[in-house]
C-alpha cells in the first residue's frame, strides 16, 4: 500500500512559531510567546510571536517591546493576524503579533518576559533562551557537501531486546532553498528480522527548523513504523525508499509555468543496524512473549454450567508493546474437561507513537461429567524493557461447577455405560484381501483382453475382406487345397491317362492360382517360365519334367499304376515346395 | 476313480475350512478368558487370531470391549472402527464407538471434509474399488461387443460411432476413477492415537519443533508414501488440518 502526503508549509510555519513557546492561561484566555529560531546566526532575522487566544476577548493592550540583548528590533516590521476556530464546540479567537529582529553579537541570551493586557488584566509570558552564532564558525566545505534533500530512518533505540517495540521515524531533511511538493513511499519495504506495523499519523506532516553542520535544514517526519525484533544479534534495517516532488525556491518563477521546474527525486535511507539483546531466562512463570507494559486478567464464564455446556475461559492482555506477537498462556485444565480449539481477537491502536490495545484469548471447555473443577493458579510473565526485567502476574485459580441437566439426566447416565455385550459362538471369518488393483495380475489381464480380442477380430476381418475383394489373393490362398483335391482324384484314378491328367491339372492349377495366371489355356512352357521367373530354375526343371511326363504318358513305354502313385507323391512334394517358394 | 475323486474333494474342503475352524477354536478360548475376567489374556488370544489373517466383526468387537475393560480407550476405538466395517457388527460397533468417544477427556477439532474427499470415501465404503473397476471394464466390453457386431454382422444403427465413443469414454473414465480411488486408498490411511499423549513435530526428528500434541483417541490420517521416507516416523494430518511427524508406536493404522 502506498501512502502519499503533502506538506502544509503554512501549518509548518505556524508550528515552528510555536516550537519554542511559553503559554500563560488565565480563565478562558491563554497567552504565549515563541521565537521562530533559538539558534540564530548573527545577521539572520528571527520573529518573536505573541499569541493571545480566548473565547470572549474584548480588548488587548499590545505589549511594549523592550530592548533585547543580542537582538535588534525592526520596528516597522510588526505583523498582526487573527484566527477563529472551534475548540470543544465553542468558538475561540486567536490573535498573533509578530515582531521581527536581527541577530547581533554571538552569545547566549534570554528574551525577557513580556506583559500583555487583556480586558484590563495583565498576562506575563515566560522568558526564552536563545543563542546567536558566529557565521564564521561554519565549515563551508562540509556544509557544501551536504545534499539539498535526504531522508533518514531514526530508530527510538539502537539496543532493544527481542520483541521490544522500536519506533522508526522516516524523516526528511531539506534545505530552505528546496520546496517539497509531495512524497510517495516506494512499496515493498521489508524490514527483515522484524515484525513491522505502520503507525497512524492523523496530523498533517509538519516541518521544523534545525541546524546541521551550520546549515539550516527543515526536518519533517513523514512516516512512523513500530518494529519488533524477532531474534537477537546484529540486525540491519534495510533502506526505506521514497520519491519526492521538489522545486528549488531560488529558481525564477513564472506565473505561467504551471508547475514547470518541478523535479522528482528518489531517496533512500541509510541502513541502520540495531544490536538486539536476548531476553533473559525465566523459570517460575509462563512467558507470553510480551515485551512492553501489560495488564493480564483471566475470567471464566459461566462458573456454573450443565454437563455438556460450553464454558469460556477468557484471558485478556491489555497495554502497550508487542501486542500482535503475544501468545496464549497455556493452562493446566482438569482431565475431565474437553478442550476445543481456542479463539483469539485483538483490538489494537496504532496512534501516539505506540502500539496499544488489548488481545483476548478464549479457551472453550465442555465438562463431560458433573463435579467441581479447579483450574489452578498460574503465573504469567511479560518483559518490561523500561526496567529491564520480567514482570510476573499471578492469575488466581478459577473454579467451575458442573451439574447434570435434569432434563437429560437419563440420557447422560446411559452414555456412561457400555451396553454392548461381547459376541460368543460361531463367527463369520474372512481373510481380507487389501491388495491394490495395480498389484493384481488378473486386473492387467482383463485390461489387456479387449485389446487382444479387437486385434484378433481385426485380423480375421481383414483376411475375410481380402478374400472377398482380392481375387488373386483368394486364388493363392485356395491354390493348395484345389491342387490337393486334384491329386486325390489322380490317386483314386485306375486309368493312367486320367490319373496323369489330374496330376497335370493339379500342378498347372496350383501355379496359375499362385501366380495369378489365367485359369485355363496356359502351356507347359508358359507355366515353367512363370515358375522360373518367380522362384528357382531347379524347381522349374522339376515342374517341366513332371508336366512333360503327364503330357507324354500315353506314349511312354512301361508306365504303371505304381509309377503313377510315385508321381502323385512327387507332385504333392513339388506343390509343397512351390507353396513355400511362390 | 470315484474314490480318488472323493478323497480330492474332501481334501479341498478341508483346506478351506481348517483355518476357519482353528480361528473359531481360538476365538472360543479367548471368549472364555473374557468371560472369566482375564482381559489381558483374552486380548492376547484375540490378537493371535488376528495375526493368522482370519478376522471377523465379532473378533474386533470383542477386542474393543476388552480394550475398554483395560482402560485403553484409544485401542478400543480402533477395534470398534474395525468392527463397524462388518455388516454383522456394524450397529453394535457404532453404539460402542459413541460410548468410547464420550469417554475421551480431549476431543480433536475436526475440519469438515471437502466434497471430493467425501465422494472418494463414499465410493470406497459403498461400491468399493473392485466394483467400480468391473463397471468400467463392462463398459469397455460393451464397446468391444458393438465393434465385433458391426465388423462381422450387419448390425448398425444411427449415431453408432457417437454411441461407441460415449461407451468407451465412460468406461475409461470409470476405470481411471477406480485407479485414482485405489491410489488414494493405498496412499492415505486412517489411524487412531493409542498413546495418552504424543508430540507431533514439523520434521522427522526428536529435536524438531513441536507442531501440536495429539491425545488418545484422536483420529488422524497417515500419508503412507511420505511416511516411507523416514524409518520409525509417520507423517500424519490431524483432524484440525495440521500436519506433522510422530512416532508410529503412538497410533494404530486402520
Amino acid at each position: 500500500m502506498t501512502r502519499t502526503g503533502k506538506l502544509n508549509w503554512l501549518t509548518g510555519l505556524i508550528f515552528s512559531l510555536f516550537f519554542v513557546s511559553s503559554t500563560v492561561f488565565g480563565q478562558d484566555v491563554s497567552v504565549s510567546s515563541s521565537l521562530s529560531e533559538t539558534n540564530i546566526y548573527s545577521g539572520e532575522s528571527v520573529t518573536m510571536t505573541i499569541s493571545v487566544s480566548g473565547q470572549s476577548i474584548n480588548n488587548i493592550e499590545r505589549p511594549q517591546m523592550p530592548p533585547v540583548d543580542g537582538l535588534r528590533w525592526l520596528s516597522g516590521s510588526t505583523s498582526t493576524s487573527q484566527r477563529i476556530e472551534l475548540i470543544n464546540g465553542r468558538p475561540t479567537v486567536s490573535y498573533s503579533y509578530g515582531y521581527s529582529f536581527i541577530a547581533q553579537r554571538p552569545g547566549t541570551y534570554t528574551f525577557p518576559e513580556l506583559t500583555i493586557g487583556v480586558d484590563g488584566k495583565g498576562y506575563t509570558t515566560k522568558p526564552i533562551s536563545f543563542n546567536v552564532l558566529d557565521p564564521g564558525s561554519i565549515d563551508n566545505d562540509q556544509s557544501a557537501r551536504l545534499p539539498d534533500i535526504y531522508v533518514r530512518l531514526e530508530p527510538s533505540t539502537t539496543q532493544p531486546v527481542v520483541g521490544e517495540m522500536v519506533i522508526a521515524d522516516i524523516v526528511l531533511y531539506f534545505k530552505n532553498t528546496v520546496e517539497v511538493r509531495s512524497y510517495q513511499p516506494t512499496p515493498g519495504w521489508k524490514a527483515e528480522g522484524f515484525w513491522k506495523e505502520i503507525l497512524e499519523n492523523r496530523l498533517q506532516t509538519k516541518a521544523t527548523s534545525t541546524l546541521i553542520n551550520g546549515v539550516r535544514f527543515q526536518r519533517a517526519r513523514l512516516l512512523q513504523y513500530a518494529l519488533f525484533p524477532t531474534k537477537s544479534g546484529e540486525l540491519t534495517i534495510s533502506p526505506f525508499e521514497l520519491s519526492v516532488q521538489i522545486q528549488q525556491r531560488n529558481r525564477r518563477r513564472d506565473i505561467f509555468s504551471f508547475g514547470l521546474g518541478q523535479e522528482r527525486k528518489d531517496l533512500q535511507t541509510l541502513p541502520v543496524t540495531l544490536t538486539v539483546r536476548s531476553l533473559p531466562d525465566i523459570d517460575n512463570a509462563t512467558f507470553t512473549g510480551g515485551v512492553g507494559d501489560f495488564k493480564i486478567t483471566r475470567t471464566i464464564e459461566p462458573a456454573e454450567a450443565f454437563v455438556g455446556e460450553s464454558i469460556e475461559v477468557t484471558t485478556t492482555i491489555s497495554g502497550s508493546g508487542n501486542l500482535p506477537l503475544l501468545n496464549k498462556p497455556i493452562y493446566e485444565y482438569p482431565e475431565t474437561l474437553e478442550i476445543y480449539n481456542p479463539s483469539e481477537s485483538s483490538n489494537i491502536n496504532r496512534n501516539n507513537r505506540e502500539i496499544s490495545g488489548s488481545k483476548t484469548f478464549t479457551d472453550i471447555l465442555i465438562a463431560r461429567n458433573a463435579g467441581e473443577f479447579t483450574i489452578p493458579e498460574t503465573n504469567v510473565a511479560f518483559y518490561d524493557p523500561d526496567n529491564d526485567r520480567y514482570r510476573t502476574i499471578s492469575l488466581p485459580a478459577l473454579t467451575l461447577k458442573a451439574t447434570r441437566d435434569p432434563r437429560s439426566v437419563n440420557g447422560s447416565e446411559d452414555m456412561l455405560r457400555l451396553n454392548v455385550e461381547p459376541i460368543t459362538g460361531l463367527a463369520q471369518w474372512i481373510t481380507p484381501d487389501n491388495a491394490p488393483l495395480t498389484s493384481r495380475s488378473w486386473i492387467w489381464g482383463l485390461l489387456l483382453s479387449p485389446v487382444v480380442i479387437l486385434g484378433l477380430a481385426f485380423w480375421v476381418k481383414s483376411y475375410r475382406d481380402k478374400m472377398n475383394t482380392d481375387t488373386a489373393f483368394a486364388r493363392a490362398q485356395k491354390a493348395k487345397k484345389l491342387a490337393t483335391e486334384e491329386l486325390e482324384k489322380a490317386a483314386a484314378s485306375t486309368e493312367l491317362k486320367n490319373g496323369y491328367y489330374h496330376i497335370y491339372r493339379a500342378i498347372s492349377l496350383f501355379i496359375a492360382d499362385k501366380l495369378d495366371l489365367p485359369k485355363a489355356g496356359n502351356t507347359t512352357s508358359e507355366l515353367v517360365q512363370a515358375v522360373e521367373d518367380s522362384s528357382s530354375s531347379k524347381l522349374a526343371i522339376e515342374v517341366k519334367r513332371l508336366l512333360t511326363k503327364c503330357d507324354t504318358i500315353a506314349y511312354a513305354p512301361g508306365a504303371s499304376q505304381a509309377g503313377m502313385a510315385r508321381d502323385v507323391e512327387f507332385a504333392q512334394t513339388l506343390i509343397n515346395e512351390l507353396n513355400k517358394a511362390l | 476313480m470315484m474314490r480318488s475323486l472323493s478323497i480330492l474333494i474332501v481334501m479341498l474342503i478341508s483346506s478351506f475350512t481348517l483355518p476357519a475352524q482353528t480361528a473359531q477354536t481360538l476365538f472360543d478360548e479367548a471368549n472364555d478368558q473374557l468371560t472369566a475376567g482375564n482381559y489381558e489374556e483374552a486380548l492376547t488370544a484375540y490378537q493371535a487370531i488376528e495375526q493368522t489373517g482370519e478376522v471377523s466383526g465379532a473378533l474386533y468387537l470383542n477386542m474393543g470391549i476388552v480394550a475398554t475393560q483395560i482402560d485403553s480407550l484409544g485401542l478400543a476405538k480402533y477395534y470398534f472402527i474395525k468392527a463397524s466395517e462388518f455388516n454383522t457388527t456394524q450397529a453394535r460397533a457404532a453404539e460402542a464407538l459413541e460410548y468410547t468417544e464420550s469417554q475421551f477427556s480431549r476431543q480433536s477439532a475436526m475440519l469438515p471434509k471437502l466434497p471430493w474427499e467425501k465422494a472418494v470415501e463414499w465410493l470406497l465404503e459403498g461400491p468399493g474399488v473392485l466394483t467400480i473397476f468391473l463397471t468400467g471394464f463392462s463398459f469397455i466390453l460393451i464397446g468391444v461387443l458393438l465393434i465385433l457386431l458391426k465388423w462381422f454382422t450387419s448390425f448398425s444403427f444411427q449415431k453408432f460411432n457417437h454411441t461407441l465413443s460415449t461407451v468407451f469414454t465412460t468406461g475409461i473414465l470409470i476405470l481411471l476413477l477406480s485407479f485414482y480411488i485405489d491410489y488414494v486408498n493405498e496412499r492415505y490411511s486412517g489411524a487412531v492415537i493409542i498413546a495418552d499423549e504424543t508430540q507431533v513435530r514439523n520434521t522427522a526428528s526428536e529435536t524438531a519443533d513441536i507442531v501440536s500434541l495429539a491425545y488418545e483417541g484422536y483420529s488422524v490420517t497417515i500419508d503412507i508414501k511420505k511416511s516411507a521416507e523416514h524409518k520409525n516416523w509417520v507423517y500424519i494430518r490431524l483432524g484440525n488440518g495440521q500436519f506433522g511427524w510422530m512416532k508410529p508406536e503412538a497410533l494404530k493404522i486402520l
